[in-house]
Order: structure tokens, then sequence, then C-alpha cells
């Protein structure tokens, strides 16, 4: 018995399923490339959902991003959102969150201001667009409405009465409830098994049974995001109707609905659309030629070489494996491309854990050139082929700048479209 | 099932050393449960695949070599494809099962093992070499005299060198056999060079279930040899997930030599149709019956990927009309369990297979499909039972019946696994 052998030809490989690897092939789609995209589980599983683009700059929460890109482009010219225009953004934002509502989940378009996003601690977080199921929690809080939230017995990773107590200053109308969840008595269940409940006719609307003789007056319900997990606007819009009150739902801690949602709708969606995906499969190695890379895969039972004109790195950070460290160094694996960085791990770290300025570490990673291409500490291109974005990218500290999605989207277009220009 | 007192303690993290590839490891666990949450045997025997790690982290050794829990995961391996860190908890849970004493472990699995193991036949069932043999040719006689068009039907068994070699669940044999019928039939209208092997013919192997590595290398070997001597190009493992998965997976694991590739016969039925060798279309379909399709574990996830979703989808599109088709969500890799495989359905924890076919049961009520085709034996069952149990109003039924059906040469005794609506469509001519 052989192994099985499989060739695959394409013009653009991308590397990484997460928010950038996603967006990489949606752009490149729009632009006709022939793509297949590659990779594994990673950190898009634990995301609210919300899309930020820039939410903290110079230490402060922003509530116009694009005024805080300017600045941004003033005081952080390497930061890889630095590279790129305004309307440049813009447009990668739109096409993105177009795709998705295309694809069946439903996203706000990208304003001039941030929102005010909800979290599960009963915080709000800047962000840019949110999922149309997660909107009228906003505008909710916004106006003090009359709002009941509520959560289930034996649900983990979301508590209604923490949230309402949370907010009950700035939102004395919020009340908080907890329900039964249909057929789900005396277990500890994810938000997960409650979604793929109502998937269901039968469990929306017996849910919307038990919730409609709690209102009392209420105007708006907030859930915990587990409305479905293939067509949550439509359940929502239905589920709505039959409570009459405005439903909306709130993120949840991970594992949680949103992340599951966006992996599940790219995997349902991308066959269909044209992109040869492999969804759980990493590349083990990569081999540039004169005309384009061999990428090596090893499935269970067969290997595969993609012959790929360009490639596209996307595999973010640490948690999801793009990047290593030990006890030295930080390395890539894939690649072994290189990161500049300090002598010694000591440096890697401030003093203070909370320190406002963030750990030097988040902010190592690949340098790339104007055309996203990663480079050689003397500045010349690794490869005329090989294109990065995302979470991988140096000089950006996503998680403190509130700018994970954003900074994976732009950046991927940016890769993308250099891509292309190359390859045209 | 509960916790058993006799068997060894296995120290599970160097059991989790052994068998991790070189840079994996099981601290890599950053424990966000996204496992556990994406795992339908979460919550079972209060255990769920999160925690299983998180134990052996801790060294609760004990607790984890005696939880009946091992027994209710189906070691799908869907939370080695959800976890970041590529964790499989599923091969942690193989060796738990091997260390439990044979006494304790469900005796409903050791016995289909104990049973593969009597004779050179390897049937769970218990059907011996000739049995099968005898089986296959009495009803092959009786369609040879009672369906003119395959008078001259032919079932080959231990043909030398022909093409393909075809394994056999026990179950058709052994309480059904006019369902081998319209596999044969297909065959016969392909016009296939095939034989039956009269030893290792069985599609089933509940010895890598029992946790016994000595056992299913037995089991493994003992087919291995028997398509070696035949010298066939391809052995065609039949609508079964885990034969499959259990023989490739052997043979790569136990280091054996195979003459010969390993096919699953959707991959065949895929090529057939589209070489234009099996006519079939969805003419017959005109009320317009809904359909979907269970991806079994065992053949798509842990085995062929994302292939043999596509080549299902493009057999079960071209049978029943592209328009009546409707995914399960989610599926093909990312697809859950339906909870009959890993030795579930035989292993007595009815409550607990049910708990965890539940959601198999949710995902096919929100299709509203009136059908649900498995080209797996084990699905097939399990998802029959669940629907009977929590009241679905679906039909289960296998993909030879419905390509039979198309190609207008299912006769009236093979529609066991259709449900009224379909008996009388497109009978065979009687001449
Ligand atoms: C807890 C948490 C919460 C978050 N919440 C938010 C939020 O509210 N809003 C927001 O905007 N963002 C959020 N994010 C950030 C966001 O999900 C992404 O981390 C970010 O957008 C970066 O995306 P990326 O695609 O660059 O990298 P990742 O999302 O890390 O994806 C990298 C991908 O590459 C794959 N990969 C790695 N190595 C290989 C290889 N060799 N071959 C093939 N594939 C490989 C991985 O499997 C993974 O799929 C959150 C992240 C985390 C961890
Ligand atoms: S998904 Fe992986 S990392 Fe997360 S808890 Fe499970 S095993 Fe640990
Ligand atoms: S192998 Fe399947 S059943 Fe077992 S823990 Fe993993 S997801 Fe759960």
């Amino acid at each position: 018995m052989k192994r099985g052998h499989r060739r695959i030809e394409t013009q653009l490989a991308v590397i990484g399923t997460g928010i950038a690897g996603f967006a990489a092939s949606i752009f490149a789609l729009k632009r006709g490339l022939d793509v297949a995209q590659f990779g594994h589980s990673g950190a898009m599983a634990y995301t609210t959902g919300y899309l930020d683009l820039l939410g903290v700059h110079g230490q402060r929460i922003r509530q116009d991003p694009w005024a805080a890109l300017d600045e941004l482009r003033r005081d952080e010219p390497q930061h890889p959102m630095s590279k790129l225009s305004n309307p440049t953004i813009r447009t990668a934002f739109d096409g993105f969150t177009d795709a998705l509502c295309d694809m069946g989940i439903g996203y706000t378009k990208a304003g001039e201001q941030n929102l005010s996003g909800l979290l599960p601690n009963g915080v709000a977080k800047p962000t840019l667009s949110v999922p149309k199921t997660m909107l009228p929690g906003i505008a909710a809080r916004e106006a003090g409405a009359r709002t009941l939230v509520l959560d289930f017995d034996g649900l983990q990773g979301f508590s209604a009465k923490a949230f309402e107590v949370n907010f009950a200053e700035r939102w004395p109308a919020l009340k908080s409830a907890r329900l039964t969840f249909p057929d789900m008595e005396n277990r500890q269940v994810f938000p997960e098994v409650l979604a793929r409940s109502l998937e269901n006719r039968a469990t929306q609307e017996a849910l919307a049974g038990l919730i409609r003789p709690l209102l009392n007056g209420a105007e708006y319900v907030g859930v915990p995001a587990i409305l479905g997990m293939h067509a949550p606007d439509e359940i929502r819009a239905r589920m709505e109707h039959a409570i009459g009150a405005t439903l909306f739902e709130i993120p949840t801690i991970p594992p949680a609905v949103p992340g599951i949602r966006l992996r599940e709708c790219f995997e349902r969606a991308f066959p269909d659309m044209g992109v040869k995906l492999e969804p759980q499969l990493k590349v083990s190695n990569v081999e540039f030629g004169r005309s384009g890379a061999t990428l090596f895969l090893h499935g269970p039972m067969e290997d595969l070489e993609i012959e790929a004109s360009a490639v596209l790195l996307a595999t973010g950070r640490f948690l999801s494996g793009g990047l290593k460290s030990d006890q030295h160094r930080l390395s890539e694996p894939l690649l072994d491309l290189p990161i500049l960085q300090p002598d010694g791990r000591q440096e890697w770290f401030r003093h203070e854990y909370l320190d406002p300025r963030g750990h030097p570490i988040n902010r190592l990673g690949i340098e790339v050139d104007s055309a996203f291409r990663p480079v050689m500490p003397d500045g010349d291109p690794v490869n005329e082929r090989l294109f990065a974005a995302g979470a991988i990218l140096a000089h950006q500290d996503w998680v403190r700048q509130r700018s994970g999605a954003g900074l994976a989207i732009a950046t991927a277009y940016a890769a993308t479209e250099a891509a292309a220009a190359m390859l045209a | 099932m509960s916790a058993h007192p006799r068997g060894d303690t296995l120290d599970f993290l160097k059991v989790a050393k052994d068998l991790l590839p070189a840079g994996a490891s099981y601290d890599a666990c950053v424990g966000c449960g996204i496992c556990a949450s994406g795992c339908p045997a979460s919550g079972l025997h209060g255990m769920d695949p999160r925690r299983f790690i998180n134990m052996a982290m801790l060294g609760m050794n004990k607790e984890l070599s005696t939880t009946p829990w091992v027994w209710a995961c189906t070691q799908c391996k869907r939370c080695a494809y959800l976890c970041p860190m590529g964790i499989d908890v599923s091969q942690l849970v193989g060796a738990a099962r091997g260390a439990w004493a044979t006494e304790d472990k469900p005796s409903g699995i050791v016995r289909s093992c104990a049973a593969q193991r009597l004779d050179e036949s390897t049937s769970a069932m218990g059907i011996m070499s000739e049995d099968f043999v005898e089986i296959v040719e009495e009803t092959l006689e009786e369609i040879q005299e009672n369906q003119p068009r395959f008078a001259d039907l032919k079932v080959p068994i231990d043909k030398k060198g022909a093409k393909f070699v075809i394994n056999q669940n026990s179950r058709e044999p052994a309480v059904e056999p006019e369902e081998m019928a319209p596999l044969w039939k297909i065959l016969d209208y392909v016009g296939a060079d095939w034989t039956y092997s009269s030893k290792g013919w069985a599609a089933e192997n509940f010895c890598m279930f029992t946790g016994d590595l000595d056992a299913w290398k037995e089991m493994v070997e003992t087919r291995v040899d028997a398509i070696n001597a035949l010298e066939c190009e391809t052995w065609i493992n039949t609508e079964c997930g885990h034969s499959f998965f259990t023989l490739w997976q052997g043979i790569e694991k136990f280091g054996l030599e195979a003459n010969f590739e390993a096919e699953s016969l959707v991959t065949y039925y895929a090529q057939w149709i589209r070489e234009g060798r099996l006519p079939v279309n969805s003419d017959w379909n005109t009320n317009n019956l809904k359909f979907t399709v269970q991806d079994p574990c065992q053949l798509v996830r842990k085995s062929i990927g994302d292939k043999a979703a596509d080549d299902l989808r493009f057999v079960v599109k071209t049978l029943v009309g592209e328009e009546n088709f409707i995914d399960m969500q989610p599926c093909r890799s990312a697809n859950y369990c339906c909870g009959g495989g890993g030795g579930f359905l035989q292993a007595g924890m009815s409550k607990e297979r049910r708990a965890y076919g539940k959601r198999k049961f949710d995902q096919i009520i929100a299709t509203e499909a009136d059908y649900v085709l498995t080209p797996c034996h084990n699905c097939h069952s399990q998802i029959d039972d669940v629907g009977e149990y929590f009241g679905g109003a679906y039909t289960v039924t296998h993909l030879w019946t419905l390509i039979c059906l198309s190609l207008g040469i299912l006769g009236p005794d093979e529609r066991k696994y259709l449900g009224p609506d379909l008996a009388d469509i497109n009978l065979p001519d009687e001449e």
C-alpha cells in the first residue's frame, strides 16, 4: 500500500485559516486569482465576533478609528497599518463584511465611529463592525431601554446576573433572569450546544414560549450568543417575531459561538466559491523555485504537493503556531524567516505585567516591505513571490490596540493586491 | 458501565510522549475548551476531552484508567480537528481502553472481537468462511432464478488476480442476505472485475475498539494476508467506515506489507458515474423527496479527508437531484460523529449513546430531510435508532439501494430501507 499523492496547481497559496487567511482568499477570488488555502484551527476560534479596527491609540480608547489611524501613521510609522491609507483600509473592511453577509452571516458596515460592543462581563469595547444579531444590544444600552437579559441553567461562559450587576448604575432598566433551556435539564452545556439545538424550529418556538411570559414590558431581550450557527439572522428574526420584543445576542467567553460560526461559514461557502480549502492540514514545508513555490502537506492517507505561483503567509502568532519561542529566541517555524529581536528573553517583557505600553515581545514578528513581502535584515525581500499578513507581522500589538480583525483584514488586502500585481 | 476496579493504571504523560509525533505535546493545552464544546461525549460520566487532558497533566492516572467515559468517546477525532494545538484525545482514550481488564470492558465489544478471532473469516457475527461462501451462493441462485435480468449474475469468490477485492459487512450475510444484491448488481452493471475473499472478508473490526493492540494487529494481519494472496490491485471497502480506517491505519501502525491499494467504494461510485458507466439520475424523484448525507468520521475526517466528502456529495446530488440535497451543518471533515462509532453501538450503554446521538439527531432534523444516506453500517444503525428514540420522521438508507433504484434494477425484496413512498418507484420490468 502506497500513501496517496495529490498535486494541486494554483496561482496563490494562502497559508493559514484565521481572519487574515480567509480575508486573503476572499480578496484573491475577487481579483480573479485561482486560490488554494490551508490551515488548522487557531485564534479565530476565540473571537467575540466583533471586528475591531483600532480601538486604542495613545493609551486612550478611541471613538473615531479613522482619526486614530491618522495618528498611528504619525506615531508608529512602522506599524503594518501605517503602510496603508484610510480609503484602502475601508475598501478592505467593506470587502470582508460584504463577503460575510453574502455567505449568510450579517455584519454591520464600517461606519465613521467605533461602536460600543457589549461584552459578557458587562463592559463595552470599541469595535468597528458587529454581527447584526448583536447590534440592537448596543442601541438598547445607549438608550438605557427596558431590557431583559437571560441566561440558562448549566450554561458555561455567560451570567446574566453578573451582566446586570456590572451595568446596574449606567443601565437601571436592565433586568436579568435565568431559564432552563428546552431539553437541557440538569446538564452543564457550552453555548455551542444550545446554538446547534436552536437550528431547529421546534426549539426556537419552545424557547420563545418560555421567554414571552417573562417580558414584563421589556422592549429588548438579550441572550448569550446562541442563536443558531448557520443562519443566525433568520433565527433572530423568527424568534423576535415570536417573542414580541427586539432580540439581540451578547458574546460569551470562549469557547463561544461567533468564532465557530465564522469558521463553519467559510468552510461551508468556500468550496462552492471555488477556493480549494483544506481546513485541517498545516503546511509542513515550503520550497521556493524559479517560477513559484512547492508546498508540502501530509493528510492521514495522502501527501499533497501544491505548486503555487505566489504564497501568502498568514499563520498568526504563538497560539496558532505562526511564531515559536524557546528559552532564547523567537522564530518563525515554517520558513525560518528572520525576526529582529533583542538578545535574550529578559528584554521581551517589561517589569510590570500590566504596563500600559505593553511588552516588547508582542510587537516582534515578521518584517515586511511596502509590498508586504517579508524582508531579510538588509531590507531585501526574502522572495519575490512570498507575502505575509495578519498577526504574524511585526510592529503591532493587536491585543492592546484592539485591532485584531482590522489588522488581519487590511494587511491581507494589501498583501493580496501586491501578489496579484506580481502575478499580472 | 461503572468505573472498574481491576486492570492497569497507565502513566498518561508517558503514553502521550510515546504516542505523539515530535514537537507535539499535551503541555501545549491552553485549557480553552474548544474541544469540549465541540464534542458530543462532553458531560457523559462527568467527563469531557479538556478535562481528560487536564487530568492527564495533573497525573490523575488512576481516575483516567478507570473512567467508563473512555467507552463513550467514539474516538472520532473531532477534538483534534478543532484544537488549535492539534491535541488528539482519542489516542489517549485508545490507550486507556487497553488498560481495562478484559472482564470489565463492555462485553459486547469484547465478544465481537472474540468472534472475529475464531475463524479466518474475521466476522464479528461469527460467520465462518464456508458459511459465507454458502450464503453467497444461495443468495445468488435465488436472484438468478427470480430476476431474469440477472440470470447470469456472477459473484466471484477467491478469484486470484481480479482487479478488485471487496469486503462485506457481516450484517448482510447474517441477517439480511438479500441486501447484498444491490452491491452485486452495481458491480455487474459497471462490469467490474472483482472478487470476494473467503478469508478476511468481513467489513468490521471491533478489535481496535477494545484497545487491545495485539488483537487489532492480528485482525489486520489475517485480512492483509488473505488480500495479498489474491494478488488484486485494489481492496475496496464497502459502505462502512471503521473497517476502512482500521485496515489502512493498522497496516501503517504495525508496519505490514500490503501489495494492494486501499480505496473506498464511494470513490468508485463517483468515478463510475463520471465515466458514464453508472448512468444514474434523479428522474425517479418526482416528489422531490429531500435527502441529507452522513459523512462517516472514519472515512472522511480520519482517512480520506474532504475529497471523500466531495465524492459523496457528487454521488448523492446526481442520485437525488441537486435541489433535493441538503447538507447537515457542520459537515464534511467537521461533521459530528453520530455516536455509533468506537464500538458504542455494541457497548450496551444505550442511555449515553443516545445522549451523544442527540446532537446528530438535531442536525438531521434541522435539514428537514425525508431520508438520511449513510455510507457506513454503524452510522446507519445509530441514526436509525436515535431517529426512532427521539421521534424523527426520517428514513435511513444505503447508497447502493438508491443507485439500484435509480437504475431501475432494485427488486421489490431489496427495499427494506426505503419508506412506503419509494416502495413502488422504478420497479424492474417483469418479463
Ligand atoms: C481570545 C481572543 C479573542 C479575540 N477577540 C477578538 C475580537 O473581539 N475582535 C477582533 O477583531 N479580533 C479578536 N481576536 C483576534 C483575531 O481572532 C485574530 O487573532 C487576529 O485577527 C489575527 O488573525 P490571523 O489570521 O493573522 O491569525 P490567526 O487567527 O492566529 O490564524 C493563523 C492561522 O494559521 C494557521 N497556521 C499556523 N501554522 C500553519 C501552517 N504551518 N500551515 C498552515 N496553517 C498554519 C493556524 O492554524 C491558524 O488558522 C481575538 C483573538 C483571541 C485569541
Ligand atoms: S482545544 Fe486543545 S488547547 Fe483547547 S482545551 Fe482542548 S486540548 Fe486544550
Ligand atoms: S474523539 Fe470525538 S468523542 Fe472522543 S473526545 Fe474527541 S471529539 Fe469527543
